[in-house]
């Protein structure tokens, strides 16, 4: 859609879809206001500046009954607070429209509503620790850099005391995640990173309270509260841009399934009328949420099903991208069975309605899905298995120390006691792995590919196998133009069509930009824009056949199979061409003016770069598929890798393909899977590590943990380049803070250290971790700069 | 030195005012979406006559 050019008016099916009172519910995100306003949110498309967002916004305010509209460009949604008896959604989808954008409702917000206040009390924790740290560290720099003399006890006291006030908010509310971490691992029975830090948390808070309270006699003369906002601020500050990355992802995918609601015609004759009889019954067009299985309903081509049922009447061809990812239609006539969300191609039929909304095969799918993510291999992270050992040996270290000075000084036992537990303090152990893995994921999300699940990366680290899905993965997701024929010649559009040739595909693609058959999307797609368009009149299109009109010298053309196009039932000129593009006439010579145009799949241009690549860091390749051995042998040998690429299963179904993998896992391989059809994402959730590409159905990539943008398969080996090198520095990372723990601890035990020094290792111990896990991005893109195509900033 | 009994206390009681007045603009949604911040000096201002 050309933003402000007014796109077609809605149409009386989505009106009524619309306008379902059930629609406005789900997109409802907040309690309805005391005047009867209630807040509501919708989804936009076709924003490539800010400047978009006031535009929509002034054309939103201007529906009456709406009282607030707030445009967010960079997540492309709108949210607005409007008076439910005065507007309609179709009132607001027509506004936005009219100025050249699109809108629907949007089913997710309110899920994401809740996610925001998950995001909001996230910051507030950060912002109360931030704050009261600044405050506490102006106070005890006074202490710090005072003389013996020079501050009276009263004074001291005060500070201490005033510094133990500011430390409540921070103990009390911005510790809650840790507190509450530690404690549901605890209840596991496990210890997990959070433990030591809420071990350590406390224990600072309880010996500086105590100091402060007066019994210096036994924990030592020094608070440590500034050590301890310190602390707590830098974690959540990690913890903060961490959601924040992950938030933007999972908005990102939840456009992807923005749609406008469908109406469908439902058939009023009762249960009696014979399904045969059923081409003149009365129909009435209702919304999608008042079907009930046994109903009949005509649905029209291009439109979608609504729900999964039979064909009871009529004969069409069908577009299961949804599921399978692949375009090519397949044909479906009376007695079989159709999938909700597919779209019918071909000509009206009439479908008793099976199952909807939960049953349907979809949903089972999505089911498969959840169940395989639970039964998932788990997967520690290197730090947490760190984390328990690490604890005792720092528990046993303090007592020993306790015990010792005992003998020696017993006024200094428990003070020593608490040095090593607030010295050995998980800084850096705790930052070590967020700090490497998230300056990964920036680096990756520069180059193209977007992490999901930041564990991820330590897994897809050990990937030693990586199994390809082909169609869509491998190959290109639409059908591509492989060969032109023209007055007898053989034509490769590659090397560039010139002539009566391009004339012909531009008069071709034009015709064709009328019709939703993906064999004419795919010749859209490959003409482009460009060239005369002839603006065609009386246009009509023949179902299962193609399209017929009359341009403006008043020659018919047709566009289609070679029946339609040039009346030959046998004797194919070309038997390879699945459209025919030629001159209806009396004149039988014309025939010759025809051209056909042969439409394949194709491997994408860097799939071999992209799959050598990874062959050359030591990781294995082969391909799994649904489709027939032969076609899928054909087409991997496209691929020129060396040895040659292994097809691992052919004629596949979602379940062959999962006990395939499961049968690579259980020989011990680490294994991760790159796909994009919706029958993939069971492989997907059980794979150690899953891609899906961006092009491919959304489910597939919701549930993925890495999305690679444009379709560019050089991000499978960059990702794995990348996960390896994070792991390389979470693991110097680790070196150097045990070493920091190896130096302190002998200094602690011995009485030597005070607490400014254990601050200041502290925080040059963190800045240490956090200035390596930096290197990532430096060293690794350097010159291999691939532009993200990714069209969601604005 | 002996302001300090005044200022020390004072300045705890404004560091907690201004933790509660952050955490009112958080809930308000100011901090929500940070990158149309600088938008807003785009929009046209509504004349109020």
């Amino acid at each position: 859609m050309r933003p402000g050019a007014p796109a077609p008016a809605l149409s009386a099916a989505q009106v009524t879809g619309l306008d379902d009172p059930v629609v406005m519910q789900q997109c409802q995100v907040g309690p309805r206001e005391a005047d009867g306003a209630i807040p509501v949110g919708l989804g936009l498309s076709g924003m490539y500046c800010a400047a978009c967002a006031i535009t929509i916004e002034g054309a939103l305010k201007q529906v009456p009954g709406v009282r607030d509209v707030q445009v967010q460009g960079a997540t492309q949604r709108a949210r607005l607070v409007l008076d439910p008896g005065k507007v309609r959604l179709s009132q607001l989808v027509a506004a936005v429209q009219s100025v050249g954008y699109g809108a629907w409702p949007d089913g997710a917000a309110r899920a994401q509503n809740a996610r925001l206040q998950v995001q909001r009390q996230l910051l507030w924790r950060l912002l109360v620790a931030g704050f009261c740290m600044m405050q506490v560290m102006m106070i005890t720099t006074a202490q710090y850099v005072s003389g013996p003399q020079d501050i009276p006890p009263d004074i001291w006291r005060l500070m201490n005391w005033a510094s133990w006030v500011l430390s409540l908010p921070v103990m009390v509310f911005s510790c809650g995640p840790f507190f509450t971490g530690a404690w549901s691992a605890l209840k596991r029975g496990q210890i997990a990173m959070d433990t030591p830090v809420a071990l350590g948390i406390a224990a600072m808070f309880v010996v500086s309270t105590g100091v402060t309270m007066g019994h210096t006699q036994w924990l030592g003369h020094d608070a440590y509260f500034d050590s301890l906002t310190m602390f707590v601020s830098f974690l959540l500050f990690g913890r903060w841009l961490e959601s924040r990355a992950r938030e933007r992802v999972t908005q990102s995918l939840e456009s992807l399934c923005g749609r406008l609601p469908e109406a469908v015609d439902r058939s009023l004759a009762p249960a009696t009328v014979a399904d045969d009889d059923l081409g003149c019954s009365e129909v009435a067009t209702v919304p999608l949420s008042v079907l009930a299985p046994g109903d009949r309903v005509r649905v029209a081509a291009g439109q979608a099903f609504p729900a999964d049922g039979q064909i009871i009447q009529g004969q069409t061809e069908v577009d299961e991208s949804l599921l399978t990812g692949e375009s090519r239609p397949v044909p479906r006539e009376r007695g079989q069975l159709v999938v909700a969300g597919s779209i019918n191609l071909g000509a009206p039929v009439w479908c008793r309605v099976e199952r909807l909304g939960p049953d349907t095969r979809y949903q089972q799918i999505v089911d498969l899905v959840h169940q395989a993510l639970t039964e998932r291999p788990g997967w520690m992270r290197t730090a947490d298995r760190f984390a328990g050992p690490f604890l005792w040996a720092v528990l046993v270290l303090a007592a020993l120390g306790a015990l010792a000075w005992q003998w020696i000084d017993p006024s200094r036992s428990i003070w020593v006691a608490v040095s090593v537990l607030v010295v050995t303090c998980p800084c850096a152990l705790s930052l070590a792995a967020p700090s490497a893995l998230l300056s990964a994921a920036g680096a990756l999300a520069r180059s193209g590919v977007l992490v999901r699940h930041l564990d991820a990366l330590e897994t897809l680290a050990s990937v030693d196998q990586v199994l390809f899905d082909k169609t869509g993965t491998l190959t290109e997701p639409h059908l591509q133009l492989v060969k032109v024929w023209h007055r007898g010649q053989i034509l490769d559009p590659a090397m560039g069509l010139e002539g009566e040739a391009l004339t012909d595909l531009q008069r071709a693609a034009s015709l064709a930009a009328l019709s939703q058959h993906p064999v004419s999307q795919a010749l859209v797609a490959w003409a482009g824009a460009g060239g005369e368009v002839p603006r065609w009149q009386q246009v009509r299109e023949q179902a299962g056949q193609g399209m017929e009109a009359v341009d403006e010298q008043g020659i018919t053309w047709r566009l289609g199979s070679a029946a339609w196009a040039l009346g030959a039932t046998e004797a194919l000129v070309w038997p390879e061409a699945r459209v025919w593009l030629a001159p209806q006439g009396c004149d039988r010579a014309q025939a010759l003016d025809a051209a056909g145009f042969s439409l394949d799949e194709k491997i994408r241009a860097e799939a071999s770069d992209a799959l050598q690549a990874l062959r050359q860091i030591g990781v294995d390749v082969a391909v799994l598929s649904g489709d027939q051995l032969a076609r899928v042998v054909a087409l991997v040998r496209q691929i020129h890798v060396n040895p040659p690429v292994f097809v691992a299963a052919a004629s596949a179904t979602p379940e062959g393909k999962l006990g395939v993998l499961q049968a690579a896992q259980q020989a011990g391989r680490v294994v991760a899977v790159v796909g994009d059809g919706i029958n993939d994402a069971p492989v997907l959730a059980k794979a150690h590590a899953s891609f899906a590409l961006d092009q491919g159905a959304p489910l597939a990539q919701s549930q993925a943990d890495f999305i690679v943008l444009g379709g560019r398969l050089g991000g499978v080996p960059l990702a794995v380049s990348i996960a390896r090198r994070a792991m390389q520095i979470v693991r110097q990372n680790l070196v150097w803070a045990a070493a920091y723990n190896f130096v302190c601890i002998p200094l602690a035990l011995m009485g030597y250290l005070p607490p400014w020094l254990a601050g200041i290792g502290m925080a040059l111990s963190a800045l240490g971790v956090l200035l390596n896990a930096l290197r990532i991005g430096a060293s690794t893109d350097a010159g291999r700069h691939h532009p993200s195509t990714h069209t969601n900033r604005v | 030195m002996d302001i300090l009994y005044l200022l020390l206390p004072l300045s705890v009681v404004l560091v907690l005012l201004i933790l509660g007045v952050l955490g009112w603009s958080v809930y308000r949604g100011q901090f929500d979406n940070l990158d149309q911040e600088g938008v807003r000096i785009l929009e046209e201002d509504e004349q109020d006559p």
